[in-house]
């Protein structure tokens, strides 16, 4: 019998400091054990509960993309007790992690289909997964186009790599910052706005949101304005958990553990539970 | 069916402790709960259904997950002989197989033995249950909502019944029929020990009050989740909890680390409870479940809709224990009755 509550060994390869504040860090990881490695399937979207001995256990959602078949990125941003140890680490030391944990974007449904992916904050991690993977998989989708807000310009997350896909055709990537900056000449905004702004076209579209709970709140009603049908539109919850494998009862909403059925739900299946929103 | 005297029953367990670790009712100062048996000598069999619940027994209240020393990990051995529990009543014997259901099968992963739980499994699955049928419920039993009855055997191995001068041993799943039948040196029950269970049966069916129909309460507690019975049920609720910790079958739990990083320590789980506003509490400050109502609807919610919608049964037993130990008289009958009578 395999025993979930047991977690796997992972050593700090690299740690990068996303923000001015230092509040959010990037670290990448590489399993310590072969085996590990090879038992470790995931897709984007899925995420980990990292057990720190002696401090306890923490989810955060996978950061790196199948594809990157080298290590494990995500990105955390110092709140609590744990989050705070976390920042402590240094490159080389080793933590453990459970997982992969939950279910995943429907990269299958989105096949031959356009994708509108919009995110907030530091909630891009897993939508960082999800066009890695896509890109990867070019040929298998149609449009992608990826709007994406920041309080302000240093507060986007994974900023070189935002670039490079900048530069690309093949991608249309829509940044946005809540008010005008000096040395921005980028658009300006809340993300419902710009959202609503670009207008993208529902046709053969799927659309994945991901990030603060109030920009999800106010972004659901534009697209549903916009006339995306409810199961087109996809995001990810969360909420306090411990177990990760729904047993001990914490992350519920109704009937659904956000740790098994989750995180990933499509605003159809969630308007069928009162306590979702 | 063997029958054995009440005078050689110590000499039953007696051969029951050679193989199994055997837990029975027994007194702790003012309180009845399961213990291991040391002697069965103490076993006292006129407990009735025990205050604290035996679901302790397979999910301790704390209960080590791992023990580490800087970065190793040992894993805690238990006893390895499996576990045998006598006098076990008949609604926590399914409150035991409700429980299974959430810690012994991978749920919605039926192929992924990584949604099981392997702490539960190691106990409940070699286990054997030898319950007790109740031939004097009590005014707060109300296992006859959940269409079992003071004799059920279900979630039994073997079902014992007190006839006065003998207990007499009726094994229901394949596991008591295979340990009954090893046995030697018992008689079997005879036409009369029969009699006597079955006139019994029915004195505990008569005492038990009247049973309450509960169809369709997953739809309807669904259809009032935003209406304001929940304020009217939550009023008096006080959050203790106490009801949720004396369940046989609430199953919440934290997991926490004893000691310090980097040294020695130990990753425990430790029951808790969805009444607790710490329990959703999450490191924003926000709290989806910020009032004292939504956390007694959560609770409710669970076991008369949410567990339906996912096992397709009540997660309750009647076992009757919230009743007794609620500070302020929440009834969950009452509660039952409230929501059901109810306009949507
Ligand atoms: C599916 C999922 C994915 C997540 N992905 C990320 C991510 O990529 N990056 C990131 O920075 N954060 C993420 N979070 C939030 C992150 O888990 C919490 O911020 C973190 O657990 C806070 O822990 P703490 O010990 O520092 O805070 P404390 O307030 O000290 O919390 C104590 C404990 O409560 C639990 N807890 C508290 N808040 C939360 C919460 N919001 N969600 C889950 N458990 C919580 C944890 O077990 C935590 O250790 C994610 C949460 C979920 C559920
Ligand atoms: S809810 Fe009350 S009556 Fe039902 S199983 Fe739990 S303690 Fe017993
Ligand atoms: S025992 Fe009574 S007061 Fe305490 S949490 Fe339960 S219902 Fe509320
Ligand atoms: S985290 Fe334990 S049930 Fe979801």
């Amino acid at each position: 019998m395999s025993n979930t509550y047991i977690p796997i060994q992972m050593k700090v390869e690299r740690i990068e400091i996303e923000d001015p504040d230092k509040a959010l860090r990037t670290f990448d990881l590489v399993f310590v054990n072969e085996e590990d490695k090879k038992n470790f399937e995931y897709m984007p979207g899925q995420f980990c509960e990292w057990s720190l001995l002696g401090l306890g256990e923490s989810p955060f959602g996978i950061a790196s993309s199948p594809t990157e078949t080298d290590f494990l990125r995500f990105t955390v941003s110092r709140t609590g007790s744990v989050t705070n140890e976390i920042h402590y680490l240094r490159e080389g030391d080793t933590i453990g992690i459970r997982g992969p944990m939950g279910n995943w974007y429907p990269v299958e449904k989105f096949k031959g289909g356009n994708v509108v992916i919009i995110g907030g904050g530091f909630a891009f991690t897993t939508l960082r997964s999800l066009i890695v993977y896509m890109l990867e998989h070019r040929k298998d989708y149609g449009d992608i186009t990826v709007i994406y807000g920041a309080r302000a310009p240093e507060l986007f997350i994974y900023k070189d790599e935002i670039s490079e896909w900048q530069k690309r055709d093949d991608i249309d990537i829509q940044l946005t910052i809540d008010n005008p900056a000096e040395g921005w000449d980028g658009r300006t905004g809340f993300v419902p706005t710009v959202t609503k702004e670009i207008a993208p076209s529902t046709e053969n579209t799927w659309v994945v949101v991901c990030g603060p709970p109030i920009m999800i709140k106010f972004t659901l009603p534009v697209l549903s304005e916009l006339k995306f049908a409810d199961d087109r539109i996809y995001t990810s919850l969360e909420r306090r958990m411990k177990c990760g494998i729904g047993k001990c009862g914490r992350c519920n909403i109704g009937s659904k553990y956000i740790c098994i059925d989750g995180p990933v739900f499509s605003l159809a299946e969630l308007k069928k539970i009162p306590e979702a929103f | 069916m063997i029958r054995i005297e009440k005078e050689r029953i110590d000499e039953f367990i007696r051969a029951l402790m050679e193989t199994w670790s055997v837990y029975a009712p027994a007194r702790d100062g003012k309180n009845t709960l399961f213990a291991p048996v040391e002697d069965p000598a103490g076993i006292d069999h006129g407990i009735f259904n025990t205050d604290k619940s035996p679901k302790e027994i397979f999910f301790p209240h704390s209960e080590v997950l791992f023990e580490f020393e800087g970065g190793e990990i040992k894993k805690v051995e238990r006893d390895a002989r499996p576990i045998a529990v006598w006098g076990l009543r008949g609604c926590d014997a399914r409150s035991l197989r409700l429980l299974d259901k959430v810690f012994g099968s991978a749920w919605q992963k039926p192929d992924n033995d990584m949604f099981e739980d392997p702490y539960w499994k190691e106990k409940y699955d070699d286990s054997i249950i030898f319950g007790t049928a109740c031939n004097e419920p009590r005014s707060t039993c109300f296992c006859n909502w959940f269409g079992a009855g003071p004799h059920d055997g279900a979630g039994m191995d073997v079902k014992v019944v007190d006839t006065g001068e003998a207990f007499i041993l009726d094994p229901v799943s394949e596991k008591g029929k295979k340990y009954i039948g090893s046995l030697k040196g018992w008689a079997e029950a005879t036409k009369k020990d029969v009699t006597k269970m079955k006139a019994a049966a029915k004195e505990a069916d008569k005492a038990m009050g009247e049973v309450f129909g509960m169809d369709g309460i997953q739809e309807k507690m669904a259809d009032l989740f935003l209406k304001p019975v929940w304020n009217d049920i939550g009023a008096k609720c006080v959050n203790c909890g106490a009801c949720a910790f004396i369940c046989s079958t609430c199953h919440c739990f934290d997991v926490q680390d004893e000691g310090k990083k980097g040294k020695k320590g130990k990753r425990i789980r430790i029951w808790d409870t969805c009444m607790f506003p710490i329990f959703t509490m999450e490191a924003s400050g926000h709290n989806p479940r910020d009032m004292s109502k939504d956390r007694l609807r959560q609770r409710f919610m669970h076991k008369f809709s949410y567990f339906i919608n996912n096992y397709d049964e009540h997660l309750c037993t009647g076992c009757g224990r919230c009743v007794i130990v609620c500070p302020v008289n929440l009834d969950i009958r009452e509660v039952v009755r409230e929501v059901m009578a109810c306009e949507a």
